[in-house]
């Protein structure tokens, strides 16, 4: 046979790819953390720490369930509306006299829901995901605003307020979240078929079609995952502040995908991790943070941010093409 | 030039051509891909004011013809003169800098501007910076009216049929100075009348001294139009012929690869039960088909590009719905709502297009491997890694798909392992029934005669298979049984070697 004999020089497998690109992402926040431990003594300090990891936990959450979206080739604009709607509903529920675990589960249960909104929305009505996402921001916080009519509504349960506050083992409860959510989301991206499938629409949809893939199915999934993590990071986001408000967490949805992005996915789909998002998210979070002890102009805060984005992502996009 | 006073603009006049006089000249034209070598050295002299038909099969080298000529792509060596001086035509712009213009099958243009924008598209008519809206629309107006094609210009291009935006990209070829122009399969879209108004352009070109390259597979138009006709097959020139010294029969003959080469390996085994059936089936783009495949056959599908061959094989496999007809499967009427039926029944679909339909490119070689047989490979919810890697390592083994290991990106493999990779995901699954479109386009003699072998192995194992190609040697010398499909329809079908390689291409193109 004439090909096997052929030798042609043959490109090396990319198969550490995502662990390089993810060691880097941990080397610039390691880097980060000695540079302003140098520059300001406050930083180091374990409630500086402790609060470094409550700032990023939320926006980490949020960005893990928007990358499962992103891969599909996709994007969820309404995760922050979801996450101030979820304040109230959860705040309300509590306030009525349910106990917190049946709030909190009744509270996802609508996340989900919002999820599969979503999902039909896309695959039933054909609408670009954008733009149904972009619907439910702008109506959830009307619904919360209606329901609340423009107040908060402060919690009275004080085991549920203090829970995002405590710390277990010396780390914040709402770190534990992050990894309570990260390792099964990490199971399920790289070591379930549902994880595989969401590659592989985000890839090429109309192949996984013909190859036997519910591509619908597919895309359900991911929008009802992204919106229940939303929901999560909402009773959170309550426990912490101790008050139902729907106009809380504005600007998340930008937060997470910018978290995602620098982690490495790919807005065109099927690339992506779960330690990526995760790292974008604390490495924004450090920037806020250390810009904060540092006394930086707040509004400088957003020009790094976003200077940091066009930095990495063109690094990133260098390395895919070039090698 | 006429039409280039007639619509204002000072175009540089063209030097006065002499007609007769060579205008472009190709010296050795020569085109290799990786593993494919799509034109062979050409040597051909195109003149001022001729009309020069091309003709070939599809895949015989006209289109990559065309994207040299007009700079779409480089090459790999040779000369082109033009006027006698040597031109590199390494950009799109060179060419439409010396003149040269092509009007595609497919209408590349803009259908949400109207047809005046889109004439002038890059020409635009402006005053002070902004744009004449309504001296383009007369001036576009007095060009079409001109051209007696009796359509508005001020109407937005989508709101055209493609044949009259056919027109449209047409005369706007005209207005820029064209001194060669390219048809490329102009009248796939055309009704008659629409084809009578283009010629009656084209004719009046030529009077202009422009040279036009007329690619058809209509043997009609051919000699209608032409005055001299070039034969391309298998990336080769066959021949140029004055039209008055030659016939169709001729030029068919000229068209057909009469060495069939040893490539065409095929073993006989004896047809078992009937696998799958379809009875007056109808859809989108194809009516009242029946057919049936048995076990140990292979039934070929031949035709020209958008007979129905591939939309028919897509209604069997689910993907698209059936209007009217049935499917039958193992004897039994089948429901087949989507491609997941299809496969649970045990179809297996290698679609036309690798890279639209096949493969996920940016995903490894062992996910697109596995990917119809997840569910298989998973316990209730993970992947067993230990089965994913050896369902690929089969393939890979099995096959001789040449790459760098399972975790390689399918992008980074050459044409015909990817094709291996789409075949190899269908020998994992498993299937009584094999669809095969177009399975060795851009695909190496090499790698052809192996996916061949394969089909053997397959029929070996009782399965049967449907093979679509444009490529007649491929289906004339594998298909058991032959079915020629024209404009949606099954309209002859030949046993083996029954009929011959003329026949079947004059029933494709219905001459």
């Amino acid at each position: 046979m004439t090909t096997s004999t052929e030798t042609t020089p043959i490109e090396k497998p990319k198969r550490n790819y995502n662990i390089l690109f993810g060691l880097t992402l941990l080397a610039l926040l390691v880097l980060l953390w000695i540079a302003l431990s140098l520059a300001t003594p406050s930083f180091a300090s374990g409630i500086n720490i402790a609060n470094l990891l409550r700032q990023g936990s939320m926006i980490a959450i949020l960005a893990v369930g928007q990358t499962f979206v992103i891969i599909t080739g996709g994007i969820d604009l309404s995760v922050g509306a979801i996450v101030g709607f979820c304040t109230v509903i959860v705040a309300m529920l509590i306030n009525a006299g349910f106990p917190v675990w049946l709030a909190v589960l009744a509270t996802l249960a609508l996340g989900v829901a919002i999820g599969l909104f979503h999902g039909f929305g896309i695959v039933k009505m054909g609408l670009p995901p954008f733009i149904i996402t972009l619907a439910t921001l702008t109506s959830l916080r009307g619904i919360g605003l209606l329901m609340t009519n423009g107040n908060s509504i402060s919690i009275k349960n004080d085991a549920f307020s203090e829970f995002s506050r405590n710390s277990f083992l010396g780390v914040p409860n709402l770190f534990w979240m992050v990894i309570l959510v990260a390792i099964p989301a990490y199971i399920f991206l790289h070591h379930s078929r549902w994880g595989r499938y969401l590659f592989s629409v985000g890839s090429n949809a109309e192949a996984s079609r013909l190859s036997g893939v519910n591509v619908n199915r597919t895309i359900y999934l991911a929008y009802t995952l992204s919106a229940l993590c939303a929901a999560f990071v909402g009773v959170l986001l309550a426990s912490r502040i101790g008050i139902g408000n729907p106009t809380q967490a504005e600007g998340w949805e930008l937060q997470a995908i910018a978290s995602s992005v620098i982690g490495g996915t790919s807005l065109f789909g099927a690339i992506g991790s779960v330690h990526g998002p995760l790292l974008g998210a604390f490495i924004l979070a450090t920037i806020n943070n250390g810009a904060n002890l540092l006394n930086v102009n707040s509004f400088w805060q957003r020009i790094i941010t976003g200077a940091l984005i066009i930095v990495i992502v063109y690094f990133d996009g260098l390395r895919r093409r070039g090698k | 030039m006429i039409l280039s006073t007639l619509d204002g603009h000072d175009h540089p006049a063209p030097d006065a051509a002499v007609p007769g006089q060579p205008i472009l000249e190709l010296k050795g034209l020569e085109k290799k891909y990786i593993g494919t070598h799509a034109l062979k050295p050409v040597d051909l002299a195109f003149k001022v004011g001729e009309i020069h038909a091309i003709v070939g099969e599809n895949g015989a080298g006209k289109s990559t013809l065309i994207k040299l000529l007009t700079g779409v792509i480089p090459r790999t060596s040779g000369e082109v003169f033009w006027d006698g001086k040597p031109v590199a035509l390494a950009t799109p712009n060179e060419a439409i800098a010396l003149g040269i213009n092509a009007v595609h099958q497919e209408v590349v243009l803009c259908r949400h501007l109207t047809v005046a924008a889109n004439m002038f598209l890059g020409e635009e008519d402006t005053r002070f910076g902004m744009l004449q809206g309504r001296t383009m629309v007369q001036r576009a107006q007095k060009i079409i009216d001109d051209l007696g094609f009796n359509l508005p210009a001020h109407v937005m291009l989508g709101d055209l049929t493609i044949g009259q935006q056919q027109l449209i990209a047409a005369a706007r070829a005209t207005i820029r100075g064209t001194r060669f122009l390219i048809f490329d399969e102009p009248t796939a879209y055309l009704t008659r009348k629409e084809t009578e108004q283009l010629f009656a352009l084209i004719r009046r070109l030529e009077a202009e001294g422009v040279t036009i390259v007329y690619i058809s597979h209509r043997m009609e138009e051919v000699f209608e139009l032409a005055s001299r006709v070039s034969v391309l097959r298998d990336g080769t020139l066959v021949g140029t012929r004055n039209i008055a010294e030659t016939d169709d029969a001729e030029l068919v003959r000229m068209m057909i690869n009469r060495s069939i080469e040893q490539i065409y390996h095929k073993d006989h085994f004896e047809p078992g039960e009937t696998i799958v059936g379809a009875k007056n089936l109808s859809g989108k783009g194809f009516e009242d088909v029946s057919l049936s495949v048995r076990a140990g056959e292979i039934v070929g599908l031949y035709g020209l590009i958008g007979a129905g061959r591939s939309e028919f094989v897509l209604t069997l496999y689910g993907r698209e719905k059936k209007s009217a007809g049935e499917i039958f499967w193992n004897g039994k009427p089948a429901n087949i709502r989507n491609e997941h039926d299809a496969m649970k029944l045990g179809m297996a679909l290698a679609p036309e297009s690798r890279r639209d339909q096949g493969l996920c490119l940016n995903l490894s070689v062992g996910t697109n491997l596995n990917l119809p047989i997840y569910k298989r490979i998973s316990s209730k919810l993970l992947i067993s890694g230990a089965q994913e890697k050896s369902h690929a390592e089969r393939q890979i083994g099995g096959l001789r798909i040449k790459t760098a290991g399972r975790h390689a990106l399918a992008s980074s493999l050459s044409g015909g392992n990817q094709q291996k990779i789409v075949i190899g995901k269908w020998l994992n699954h498993g299937a009584k029934l094999f669809i095969f479109d177009e399975p060795t386009v851009g695909v190496d003699v090499g790698t052809k005669a192996e996916i061949y072998r394969l089909f053997s192995t397959l029929l070996s194992k009782g399965a049967g298979i449907i093979l679509i190609s444009s490529y007649l040697p491929e289906v004339y010398e594998l298909a058991d049984t032959l079915h020629v499909f024209r404009r949606g329809r099954l309209v002859a079908s030949h046993a083996h070697g029954q009929a011959s390689h003329e026949e079947v291409l004059t029933e494709a193109i219905g001459v």
